[in-house]
């Protein structure tokens, strides 16, 4: 999967691009208008992260010529909160998510995954871990080969951890998954709890291994290691 | 008070006692002179009289304007004018003359006098001459309201637009403002003032929206990569005393993205950065957020009761108005209990939301405030916002708390 990150800020450019080469995409870095527009007439990319604020020129102008170049490409707008207006305007203009800075990585490895699910790129419908597989497409969960029914949450949470298989998620990254701007509403760490529990002991009852970890208390992984 | 009403009542007050004053006195000045003259007149009619005594002949009679009378010896009369009461006989009343009287020897005969006129004719005449001094003043000055009127359609009308056109103006729009010229020297002066007032406005408010915006953008970004760094740091293989702290660093920093995010929603709305936009119906905005909040609701096992009774129409702008509701129901939420309930009632007039919740030193003076939260884990900054919100919107929010929490808000009457 090649990816283009265009960012003005280096720091957050070589954070993403780091991330996200060690979860195996080719990534190329854009800093500035001209840059990606240099990049954009070279390759083609799967995967477009723009970052509508950009020293030289508005990152919507971009859009529009990736909308017309680059069909096949997947766009994710990274925006600040309160500039809703880009937000709309990239959404009308073709982009197919945002993410609002500041995120979490493992949210936008989700984000891209999600993306790439909905774009169909090749066969990433299935998502195998041991025993485990889900299908994305009719989200139907199995283990060892035995139906798994989960509650929207469970599912999501299932899906959450195996996308970020291997790395850790804090409580805060996973209740921000799940329930979006309104995880600071109520006791979320609670409901995690819970929905943790019943999604350990469904796949513990098809046979399954318990792959959450947690980790002092503060945070989960999902590992075989 | 318009400034025409104004200067109109200026004039009125002393023209009216002008009015009176010359009335008067140009009654009694007109009232002297005619009776001086009339007493000349008659002076001078009896030496007509004396002449025509001393040609001989019948004496001159002709009652009452005239009377001659001979006497044997001297009279005692002495020359004199006064006033007299005559009966008329014919039209059965008392007229009043005014008498002179004179005693003549004239041929060696002494001869009485008496030549008289009618007050009558002199009384009307000084009250035709007054009223004619009273219409011409009061024609006079009416004219010249009249044409002052007039002048106030065209001497003001410029300033009227120019006026019209400042109301109507914002800086949000981004256009310059175009003042009529006028050719009298104060309105110019005034244009020029307003012109450099506006632009120096404009330019100090464009600086403060880019300033906020760049704000917002520049304290996200090295808060964004904070964050970026802390999770990869907790990625590597480090001791549960570093891994506490490094999760706590990052709450803290979301705190504070929150904060920042918050306050400059604030200021944003302060500084009226907010476009109207068009007429929204808060009904479909609860439903639509409602949606959204669904999933919070079911965990907390929230019963929800609400009752749409009439829409409740506001120009509002869209983002405003999802950030008012969403607000509102965080607050339901947030200081909600499990298995409470939520009451939402909405008519076209005013709506309110109540909730379930815990007992608060809290009251309605108090709870909008920036940074007064009842609870510790937020920074109590989302009804300050909805305060705001109300705030420019002409809408009343108050808190009241019973056995539910509830607020409340109303549409104010424009004006009020």
């Amino acid at each position: 999967m090649k990816v283009l990150i265009v960012e003005d800020e280096a720091e957050l450019l070589t954070s993403i691009g780091n991330f996200l080469s060690g979860e195996k995409y080719i990534c190329d870095l854009a800093e500035n208008y001209s840059r990606a527009d240099e990049k954009l007439s070279m390759y083609e990319y799967d995967i477009i992260l723009l970052d509508i604020t950009l020293p030289d020129g508005n990152g919507l102008e971009l859009l529009k010529q990736i909308k017309e170049y680059q069909k096949k490409a997947g766009i994710i707008i990274i925006s600040a909160k309160n500039s809703l207006d880009d937000k709309i305007q990239g959404l009308d203009l073709g982009a197919d998510d945002y993410i609002t800075k500041p995120f979490y990585l493992s949210e936008l490895n989700a984000r891209i995954k999600a993306l790439l699910r909905r774009k169909h790129f090749d066969g990433t419908d299935i998502l195998a871990f041991n025993e485990i597989t889900v299908d994305t497409e009719s989200k139907f969960v199995t283990v060892n080969g035995n139906e798994v029914i989960l509650t929207k949450k469970e599912y999501d949470l299932l899906l959450f951890f195996m996308i970020n298989k291997n790395r850790v998620l804090t409580k805060e990254a996973i209740a921000e998954h799940l329930w979006n701007d309104n995880a600071d509403l109520s006791d979320t760490f609670n409901f995690i709890y819970t929905h943790m529990n019943n999604l350990r002991k469904k796949i513990k009852m098809a046979g399954g291994h318990d792959y959450i970890k947690t980790l002092y208390g503060m945070g989960y992984k999902f590992t075989d290691q | 008070m318009k400034f025409l009403e104004k200067i109109n009542r200026n004039y009125l007050i002393p023209f009216s006692l002008v009015l009176i004053v010359v009335t008067f006195t140009g009654y009694f000045l007109l009232r002297s002179i005619i009776i001086s003259q009339a007493k000349e007149r008659l002076i001078s009619k009896e030496y007509l009289v004396e002449e025509q005594i001393k040609k001989g002949g019948e004496l001159p009679n002709l009652p009452p304007v005239l009377e001659v009378q001979k006497s044997d010896r001297e009279p005692e009369v002495d020359s004199l004018i006064r006033n007299v009461t005559i009966r008329n006989e014919k039209e059965q009343e008392d007229e009043l003359f005014l008498e002179y009287s004179v005693k003549r020897n004239i041929a060696g005969s002494w001869y009485i006098i008496k030549l008289r006129q009618s007050s009558f004719e002199n009384e009307d005449l000084i009250i035709i001459l007054a009223i004619a001094v009273f219409i011409l003043l009061t024609s006079a000055f009416f004219i010249l309201y009249l044409s002052a009127r007039r002048m106030n359609r065209t001497v003001w009308s410029a300033f009227e637009r120019n006026l019209r056109e400042i109301e109507n103006y914002s800086f949000r729009a981004g256009c310059d403002i175009s003042l009529v010229n006028s050719d009298i020297e104060e309105f110019k002066r005034l244009n020029s003032v307003i012109t450099d007032f506006i632009n120096k406005l404009k330019t100090d408010y464009t600086t403060l929206k880019v300033f906020t915006e760049n704000a917002s953008h520049e304290l996200q970004t090295p808060l964004s990569a904070a964050l970026m760094h802390l999770e990869e740091i907790l990625q590597k293989d480090i001791n549960e005393d570093v891994f506490q702290r490094v999760v706590m660093v990052m709450n803290s920093l979301k705190r504070l993205t929150a904060l920042n995010q918050n306050l400059l929603l604030l200021a944003k709305i302060e500084n009226m950065q907010f476009e109207a936009g068009s007429d929204i119906i808060l009904n479909e905005v609860f439903l639509r957020k409602i949606k959204e909040f669904t999933p919070v609701f079911d965990e907390k096992k929230l019963e929800l009761d609400v009752q749409s009774e009439g829409n409740f129409v506001i120009r509002m702008n869209e983002y405003l108005s999802e950030i008012l509701v969403s607000n509102l129901l965080s607050n339901a939420v947030r200081h909600n209990r499990e298995e409470g309930m939520i009451r939402i009632v909405i008519r076209p007039d005013f709506l309110y939301i109540c909730n379930t919740g815990q007992e608060n030193s809290l009251t309605n003076e108090t709870i909008f405030n920036r940074f007064v939260s009842g609870n510790p884990k937020t920074a109590g900054l989302g009804l300050e916002i909805v305060r705001k919100i109300c705030e420019i919107h002409n809408l009343h929010i108050s808190y009241s708390k019973n056995s539910l929490h509830c607020f409340t808000i109303t549409k104010l009457k424009s004006g009020t």
